[in-house]
């Protein structure tokens, strides 16, 4: 079936086969290969992408079903400032260890920060409850979280 | 003792923040399954339904002739063959892709390929296998005493091994007992969950005439000469390449069938062939692990002091004996570390390595202990309340004492430095003993019922020769490797045998270097997992990392230093012995060269060396400890729990740990490792299991049904420690990557156990989920006097 979409911002034109998941477009298809895949039935969170904005298990979603939507991943948010705070308070924290679920936690992050929900400690491991890290423990990606939202406020806070 | 924090900004000490991080925040790491080959297909297995059952014939549907292999069209693989020199241990074939029979449900039967997995996975549905359905063995412990089927027939019964391991007078122990407890325990069977499941792309390359196999590996190298055994191919022969890897816990330092499979397709393939595992193909095939029964009978005096220790152990070992080292690892390693960290005078443990029709079990983070630690940590707890005392004094008592040290085991095991006292007492003051118990007596609005626990451990990391040798492995990881390269513009490259697979050691090892040699650690490349750029190492396990590739990356910058200093003092015009390395420079007495002009001169202008001293800065170094029975790290851990009586359900409320792993390379990093471990040990004690049916069926084949500890229900694990560096390693280092996840479970089940202490109810299964506790619950109630 043939399919349009914007992707990290530009259009992209295909034909695939109606069971093509979104996942493995980007990743067979599109070279977009920070998406990860770590279950294939929408628990473990490592492949969530943005689409229309909004958070998305990449591995659920049929390419086909993303006609005419605008889809993001993480090499397309390698500008966006809010995932620059992001990374550097990962970075500074050690937030990741093998990095594998790392592009999914930062989308997930971003999501939390920009809609206002990384307030506390509570807020922000509630939401996590559906991104899986094995290596971390969660504790400093949580303070990552927590530094960046700070950080950022006191951005837009400032004049 | 002493505080050996943040000596430098760069060097040993230092939180440096991770060179491995740039890449994946971006989306650039590279995971075996991110490789792309022009060509490449894909590969999905054809796998048994059933437990057990006799392979009649094998169907390929018309037109898929050349898209499907079975073992018969794939004769140079030689079956995977485990010889321990373990006494009395019988080996098993573990064919990569089943022959006359399958022994578990998901054993590989036929690899099918196509451009696609989707469509690979078309062809495998289409496969049919007539079957001779077979009794399933699937309860280990009545299979013990005589079964109903054979999984390997020449054995006559379906014990890998039954060994009794002892020490000490046991008997003289139940003479002298005050008291004695008695109590089964068990740890159910787990998966191990790397969020990146294994991983193969194979190809050739007939430039180099050359095998090459990306593998998502903790051991390149082994994996290499395990390929060569089973295809017979000569080493020289064959890459292994392990990139980016996404977590291994153990579960990726065996050789899998899968990677024996792609290597033998790729030899008959004009093209790449890929295998990404799924991860229903993960729990049903990969590594299983834990899955151990205790019945233990402790012996104690009447203030709990421990005499003895007599246990029974039945390790469901699963259907094959995984390559190189079968799974008498994991019993004997449980049963020598039942005594812990205490002194005790007798013990002895009859150990049972029963073959069942599951997966085999194999390494996870721990190996062994946690289910040590469960069983007597538990029965400590025991022990003191069959005496009426606090379950952390009685546990302080046995621990054994400083000025003990170094201290052998009754079991065998030589603990060389640390105050294990020391870190319960700061454990408790860390979880705040005190406040929790000033809590239990206000008592809960909401009804819960709250408890404290402790579990204590010595965790054996770093150990040589002699100590693999007495196990009986068939290789012996007694070392690392390290080539330090430094380059004519005085960057360095290090090439290491060792794996990192979120262990940070692109960071650590380099910050190692920079120790030695002054140099940014910015400036330095690690470079591991590629059997073509490194010397031969056994990779990354057993906790033995930066003390053996630590250690080798010592030897080799200490080599390179030699001979950088030598020429520095040629160009400076002085005596050798009066120049020293600083911050990249060679300093003399009144002036200094770069090591940047030192390195141009070694390998561009020969002509400004001194004599006798060849070109290039170029040098290869092994490294084992002085000591051979390891270095051991140690924790105390407390966990806060409360419990609804009504649900059975249990909220983890706190979580401390006080641990002591000598001198600490990157703190940063080490306390990620404790806090990362300890989280699987609370996955392990509340919610991870793999259940079978009566016919040996899986029943967890999701993540959906395999439940992982998330963010929301943990709360943040707090950290406290102690600095004993040892003198038996490179700067004193120990190892520390698997001890967070080895009491957990016991520190959880104290916790139970005292908050349900009014009830009378004990919790002595993992994972401890709602239907146990109010199993217990019910149990202790019904028991109680007046109950009835």
């Amino acid at each position: 079936m043939k399919i349009g979409l914007q992707l990290n911002g530009r259009s992209v034109a295909d034909d695939v086969p109606p069971r093509l998941n979104l996942a493995d477009f980007l990743r067979e298809r599109r070279n977009l290969t920070g998406t990860h895949l770590g279950c294939e039935h929408g628990v473990c969170g490592a492949c969530t992408v943005l689409v229309d904005g909004a958070p998305t298990r990449s591995c659920l979603a049929l390419a086909v079903a993303c006609d005419g939507r605008a889809v993001q991943t993480i090499e397309g948010l390698e500008h966006d400032p809010i995932v620059a705070v992001l990374r550097d308070a990962f970075h500074q924290h050690h937030g990741l260890q093998c990095g594998y679920c790392t592009p999914a936690m930062l989308i997930t992050a971003r999501d939390l920060v920009t809609r206002n929900r990384a307030g506390s400690e509570r807020e922000i491991r509630d939401g996590l409850a559906g991104n899986i890290c094995r290596c971390t423990g969660y504790t400093n990606i949580v303070t990552a979280i927590l530094h960046a939202a700070a950080t950022l406020g006191a951005k837009a806070g400032s004049p | 003792m002493s505080d050996v924090r943040g000596k430098s900004r760069f060097g040993i000490g230092a939180s440096l923040p991770r060179k491995e991080d740039a890449r994946h925040m971006l989306g650039r790491g590279q995971f075996v399954a991110d490789v792309k080959l022009p060509g490449t297909e894909d590969v999905a297995f054809v796998r048994s339904p059933h437990a057990h059952a006799r392979i009649k014939r094998i169907a390929v549907p018309p037109g898929a002739e050349d898209a499907v292999y079975a073992a018969r069209d794939l004769p140079r693989m030689k079956a995977m063959r485990a010889v321990p020199q373990v006494q009395g241990f019988k080996p098993s074939d573990y064919p990569p892709l089943a022959t006359d029979k399958v022994r578990f449900a998901g054993e590989a039967i036929a690899a099918c390929i196509a451009p696609t997995r989707a469509e690979a996975e078309d062809i495998a549905n289409a496969v049919t296998v007539e079957y001779e359905v077979l009794p399933p063995i699937v309860d280990a412990a009545s299979a013990v005493s005589g079964a109903a089927s054979l999984l390997h027939e020449p054995w006559g019964d379906n014990l890998f091994i039954e060994r009794t391991m002892k020490g000490g007078d046991i008997d003289a122990a139940a003479r002298d007992a005050a008291v004695v407890v008695r109590r089964d325990y068990r740890l159910n069977r787990q998966a191990g969950v790397p969020l990146e499941g294994r991983a193969v792309l194979a190809y050739r390359d007939h430039r180099l005439d050359e095998l090459v196999v990306y593998s998502s590996t903790q051991v390149p190298h082994t994996i290499r000469l395990g390929l060569s055994e089973t295809l017979g191919i000569e080493e020289r022969r064959i890459r292994v390449i392990a990139p980016d890897v996404g977590g291994g816990f153990g579960i990726k330092a065996r050789l899998s069938p899968e990677e024996v499979v792609l290597a033998a397709l790729a030899l008959e393939r004009d093209h790449p062939v890929r295998w990404i595992e799924d991860r229903s193909e993960h729990l049903m095939t990969a590594i299983h692990t834990r899955d151990h029964l205790y019945r233990i009978t402790a012996y104690a005096d009447s203030r709990g002091r421990i005499l003895g220790i007599d246990a029974e152990l039945v390790v469901d070992a699963g259907a094959y004996a995984l390559w190189p080292n079968g799974p008498f690892l994991e019993t004997g390693m449980a049963a020598r570390n039942l005594p812990g960290p205490y002194d005790i005078a007798g013990w002895r443990v009859k150990t049972f390595t029963v073959a069942t029709n599951k997966s085999p079990i194999g390494p996870y983070r721990g190996v062994g202990r946690p289910g040590a630690c469960f069983a007597l940590e538990r029965t400590i707890d025991e022990v003191a309340r069959a005496v009426g005392r606090d379950p952390l004094e009685v546990r302080i008592e046995n621990m054994v004492r400083p000025e003990q040290m170094p201290f052998t085991t009754i079991a065998g095991m030589v603990f060389d430095n640390g105050d294990y006292r020391e870190s319960a007492r700061r454990c408790a003051d860390l979880i705040d003993l005190a406040a929790i118990r000033a809590r239990q007596r206000r008592g809960e609005p909401d009804g819960r019922l709250v408890g404290i626990g402790f579990a204590a451990y010595a965790e054996q990391t770093g150990h040589g020769c002699g100590e693999w040798v007495m196990r009986g492995s068939p290789f012996i990881p007694g070392y690392e490797s390290c080539t330090a390269r430094l380059m004519s513009d005085g960057s360095l490259a290090l090439m290491v045998g060792i794996q990192s697979h979120g262990q940070g050691l692109e960071t650590t090892l380099a910050q190692v270097a920079h120790e030695v040699l002054g140099i940014d650690p910015a400036r330095i490349a690690v470079r591991h997992g590629d059997t073509s750029l490194s010397p031969f190492g056994m990779g990354t396990l057993a906790s033995r990392s930066m003390v053996m590739a630590g250690g080798a990356v010592t030897r080799a910058s200490r080599l390179l230093q030699e001979k950088i200093l030598k020429i520095g003092a040629h160009l400076l015009q002085c005596d050798p012995a009066d120049v020293r390395c600083a911050a990249g420079m060679v300093v003399g007495p009144g002036s200094s060269v770069s090591i940047d002009e030192i390195a141009r001169v070694a390998h561009l202008r020969m002509e400004a060396l001194p004599e006798g001293v060849d070109p290039l800065l170029d040098v290869t170094a092994t490294y084992e400890p002085e000591l051979d029975t390891g270095v051991f790290s140690y924790a105390t851990q407390a966990a806060v729990v409360a419990v609804d009586p009504r649900t059975g359900l249990i909220e983890l409320l706190d979580f401390a740990v006080v641990e002591d792993c000598g001198t600490v390379v990157n703190p940063m990093i080490v306390d990620g490792q404790i806090r990362g471990g300890v989280v699987q040990g609370i996955g392990n004690a509340l919610y991870e299991e793999l259940i079978y049916d009566a016919q040996g069926q899986p029943q967890v084949v999701t993540l959906a049904d395999y439940l992982m500890p998330g963010a929301a229900e943990l709360p943040a694990i707090k950290i406290g420690h102690l600095y004993t560096p040892t003198p038996y390693t490179e700067f004193g280092v120990k190892g520390m990557g698997e001890g967070g996840a080895i009491a957990p479970p016991a520190a959880i089940g104290n916790a139970v156990r005292d908050a349900l202490a009014a009830i009378g109810a004990e919790v002595n299964e993992t994972p401890m989920t709602p239907r146990r506790v109010m199993a217990a619950i019910r149990r202790a109630r019904k028991s109680a006097p007046g109950a009835g």
